[in-house]
């Protein structure tokens, strides 16, 4: 018996190692090739450590284009959709959840409906209307469609209906009214929640592509995921895309890094996070 | 409490007060962003594929012009059927890889921790990343995947290829989130169930049938429902990797909406496009819901 639970062991940590190595073997590929020099790069011999080390594609990537621009502007907006986010969503949750009035349901049954409607539907008119307003190519065009997501609300909502209403009692009886009880007693008992829609929001909002393309036009407000796609799009069948892989693994390192860092550090909320907006969103 | 509380005219007032304005206060700021950036613009998508807008000259309602149009699109059955392929071919993997990750992944071994953060650290870099990366490993004659094969599969530069190779990648960055759901799913699972199961003789195989699957299945459901809708809109990894080459054979709808609208900037007919992906979506979910009741029914 103990051998045979010795032999599964072995087995399990075979496949356990398999994975890690299939998974991890792309990104360890990528900042591989980044610090490769030239020759080592277009080379059918596979060599993980790069011999010597060269930072020449970083300086390439870094004094072409508008790399730190982008970062910037990504961690810029990704940070204020989700304070945005957090903030709207928590107060309209809260009385989406524990408020009586006329129409609340079938309020909370539209704003749900629009789960349902893919992005690309009202990415169109959204881009109309930033450019009546002339706020093409700002920060506003990336930051305030985020906020009126769905998902967020919904979650929150749902936390809200979960804590024991006798808190809320409690301080209503010491005399505080709801803006001080929401911000003194449920907000606090939030966070869980709020963390949770928080990674899942920065996530998103860090990695949205399809309309950060269409509403932004110059380096002002153009986020690291578009920079990206947009002068490292690698056209099949162009001979001059091949000179490009070493600064296009240095940029793909400097924009794959700081998401897998925080991951790493923060890995329980974030798994935490991303398990209870996909269950319950 | 409610004995000392002020009766009659008064009191209904005041509750009338907080009633009715504190709601609308504490909803108004998500509402105004919601009702103008997303309710609105979905309404309106609606009314623009009725019409012939482009960018320029003033548009004119064509009814049902534009879905006419769509019919006989070659370029849109190409969108159609290569977002249908995309789908069919990426959904299985990721939903029978997530779920063998996690139940290999919940075996209480240690290093499993280790396995979860492998699995899920390609779901954290952001799409056009992984495009960027993933067009480098399937370089036809330096990639890494081919050099490791030891051939020279024309991964994304073949129409025949091409959606393998964007499905390769799909799946590598998508697998963890999976994962992540399945392993919440299995978590939930009451650990008593299994020891009563043990008890009553059920060895590991029974009761992972008898036991697991089913109680996965709600998991499993949204799982899917997840995953179709993600995979039909794929469209970042796409103008990464192929812009919808070569030929158009990797052209998705995504694809093709962006293309009509903000290249061609014909607003009406891309509207039109989107609409299509709507119905799709909707259509799906419906299918899914009645066959997901019908499943559970015949379980319990």
């Amino acid at each position: 018996m103990r051998r045979r639970n010795a032999i599964i062991a072995a087995l399990w940590y075979a496949v356990l190692t398999t994975i890690v190595v299939v998974m991890m073997a792309p990104v360890a590929w990528m900042i591989s090739t980044a610090f490769k020099p030239e020759l080592q790069i277009l080379t059918t011999q596979i060599r993980w450590i790069p011999d010597p080390p060269t930072l020449e594609h970083f300086q390439a990537v870094l004094s072409r284009h508008a790399l730190w621009r982008w970062l910037i502007n990504s961690v810029v907006v990704a940070t204020a959709a989700t304070l945005l986010v957090l903030l709207l969503d928590s107060l309209a949750g809260y009385a989406l959840a524990r408020m009586e009035f006329t129409g609340r349901d079938a309020l909370f049954a539209v704003i749900l409906s629009m789960l349902f409607v893919p992005l690309q539907i009202t990415v169109i008119p959204l881009f109309l209307i930033f450019a009546n307003l002339g706020l093409v190519d700002t920060y506003a065009a990336l930051i305030l469609p985020v906020g009126a997501n769905v998902t967020g609300v919904f979650l929150m909502r749902q936390f809200f209906l979960s804590i024991p209403g006798e808190l809320e009692d409690a301080a209503r009886v010491d005399g505080a009214n709801d803006w001080q009880i929401w911000a003194r007693v449920v907000l606090p008992l939030a966070r869980p929640a709020l963390l949770a829609v928080a990674i899942v929001t920065f996530l998103s909002a860090w990695n949205a592509f399809f309309w950060p393309l269409i509403a932004t036009r110059s380096d002002a407000a153009r986020p690291l995921a578009v920079g990206i796609a947009q002068f490292l799009t690698l056209r099949p069948g162009l001979a001059q895309t091949v000179q490009a892989y070493g600064p296009s693994m240095a940029a793909a390192t400097i924009a794959a890094l700081p998401p897998i860092l925080f991951f790493f550090a923060l890995q329980r909320h974030f798994i935490q996070g991303v398990s209870m907006t996909g269950l319950k969103g | 409490m409610r004995i000392l509380a002020p009766t009659g005219f008064q009191a209904r007032v005041a509750a009338r007060k907080r009633i009715y304005w504190t709601p609308f206060l504490f909803l108004a700021p998500y509402l105004f962003l919601f009702v103008s950036l997303r309710l609105f613009p979905s309404l309106i998508g609606l009314a623009i594929s009725f019409t012939n807008w482009s960018a320029v000259g003033v548009p004119q309602w064509v009814g049902l012009a534009n879905y006419q149009a769509l019919f006989v699109d070659p370029r849109f059955r190409d969108a159609l059927t290569n977002t249908a392929l995309f789908t069919a071919m990426a959904v299985p993997a990721l939903v029978g890889l997530g779920l063998a990750f996690a139940l290999f992944l919940n075996q209480p071994h240690r290093g499993r921790g280790l396995g979860r953060v492998a699995v899920f650290t390609p779901y954290v870099i952001m799409p056009t990343v992984v495009g960027v990366l993933w067009t480098w490993i399937l370089e036809k004659d330096f990639g890494l995947l081919n050099v490791l094969l030891g051939r020279q599969i024309p991964w994304l530069v073949s129409p025949s290829w091409a959606m393998l190779g964007l499905v390769l990648a799909a799946v590598w960055s998508m697998v963890g989130y999976n994962t992540v759901l399945f392993l919440a799913g299995l978590q939930d699972i009451p650990t008593e169930l299994y020891e009563a199961a043990r008890i009553d003789g059920a060895n590991a195989w029974r009761s992972f049938w008898s036991l697991t699957l089913p109680l996965l299945a709600p998991t499993a459901f949204l799982v899917l429902m997840l995953t179709i809708i993600n995979t039909f809109q794929v469209f970042d990894l796409v103008y990464v990797m192929t812009s919808g080459g070569p030929g158009t054979s990797t052209l998705t709808m995504v694809q093709y909406v962006y293309t009509t609208a903000f290249q061609f900037f014909k607003f009406g007919y891309g509207s039109a496009v989107a609409m299509v992906m709507f119905v799709v979506l909707v259509i799906v979910a419906l299918i899914q819901t009645r066959a997901y009741r019908r499943g559970l029914e015949s379980i319990y």
